[in-house]
């Protein structure tokens, strides 16, 4: 299953770089679709994310006793300051690290 | 006067070789990516054999990341298809930047510069498209920045592979996943429209988990995109009265 899968996301990725440099693309995507794109990234990757940190298995979303989420504060100052993503993930899971540790 | 200065045509060799080394400093980000990547891999429950091959099929940062994210916590193929599709659509917009370039090539051209076409090679060759004198054998060098990059990815992948399986199982890996979606994010965001799109996001993949198939995760996608776009097109529309 997860062959197909795997292979199926592999094609539909080389479709979205391709199409445009297929004969039958228009030679001009509309404005919109500009401006509309711009916004995937950021929706997505936080769509993704924010259950990802506040919903604990099992218990639903977690604010208090949820160490992932101080952890994520942290990084996210990390990441505005120093865009870095080797600084962000080095700095965020050493922070849930030692929470762990000073919590229990 | 003479206000032109007659420049000799790069040669293939020297436009791929060119793309290799403009491309190079921006591996600094890349091998530390496919590393942690390699690691995530293990640690959301995929074999060393389908982490790598992730990397050769689907080749694209962030996909697999979401990819192995959600192929984790059990949401139906469709979803998985859908979502990595989405993350893609970016892709689009470089294709169609370089289509007036590369639009004349021969398929056995497009195939594989539509394969390497990735973030880092897009950002360093259409520089050299756009900046550079147009050059008959301009194609070798977004070969070569994509070939760059894709050693690399490769590379550090089976690097971070074989990190991972030593690492203990019971450290929180799984943590890496929002914490890269993090560094991606937030420098993203650069103007209000980028921050209703993030916010209106993040509200909607919260209220909306009782959603079935675990849908909830295209609707608050395309809700923060439907916000932002909203925000820019009214703002915009602000300045220009």
């Amino acid at each position: 299953m997860i062959w197909n899968v795997m292979i199926f996301c592999g094609i539909l990725t080389f479709a979205t770089r391709f199409v445009m440099l297929s004969e039958v693309a228009p030679r001009e995507l509309p404005r919109w679709m500009y401006d509309a794109m711009g916004f995937v990234p950021i929706a997505v990757l936080t769509a993704i994310l924010v259950p990802n940190v506040l919903i604990m298995p099992e218990e639903g979303v977690t604010v208090s006793g949820n160490l992932r989420l101080p952890s994520a504060i942290v990084a996210l100052s990390v990441a505005i300051l120093t865009r870095s993503v080797m600084a962000t993930i080095i700095i965020g899971i050493a922070t849930l690290f030692c929470l762990d540790w000073f919590v229990f | 006067m003479l206000n032109q200065t007659q420049s000799i045509p790069l040669s293939a060799g020297q436009e791929f070789w060119r793309g290799v080394r403009q491309e190079l400093p921006l591996m600094l980000g890349v091998v530390p990516f496919g590393m942690v990547f390699g690691v995530l891999g293990l640690a959301s429950g995929l074999t060393a054999l389908q982490t790598v091959l992730l990397s050769l099929i689907v080749f694209g940062g962030a996909s697999q990341v979401v990819f192995v994210q959600l192929w984790a916590t059990g949401v139906p193929p469709a979803v998985v298809g859908t979502s990595v599709s989405v993350v893609n659509l970016r892709h689009v917009l470089y294709s169609a930047s370089i289509a007036q370039y590369f639009r004349t090539l021969p398929l056995v051209w497009r195939i594989p510069l539509a394969y390497l076409l990735t973030d880092e090679a897009y950002a360093v060759t259409i520089t050299r498209l756009r900046n550079e004198e147009k050059s008959l054998y301009q194609h070798y060098h977004l070969l070569g920045t994509g070939i760059t990059l894709w050693l690399c990815w490769q590379i550090s992948t089976i690097i971070g592979v074989l990190f991972g399986a030593t690492l203990p199982q019971s450290w929180p890996l799984d943590f890496v996943i929002p914490l890269t979606f993090i560094a991606l994010v937030a420098p993203a965001i650069r103007q209000r429209a980028d921050l209703v799109a993030c916010i209106s996001a993040a509200v909607i993949s919260i209220v909306a988990q009782p959603l079935p198939w675990k849908s909830w995760i295209i609707v608050a996608a395309v809700g923060g995109i439907v916000a932002g776009y909203m925000t820019k097109f009214l703002t915009t529309n602000e300045v220009i009265k």
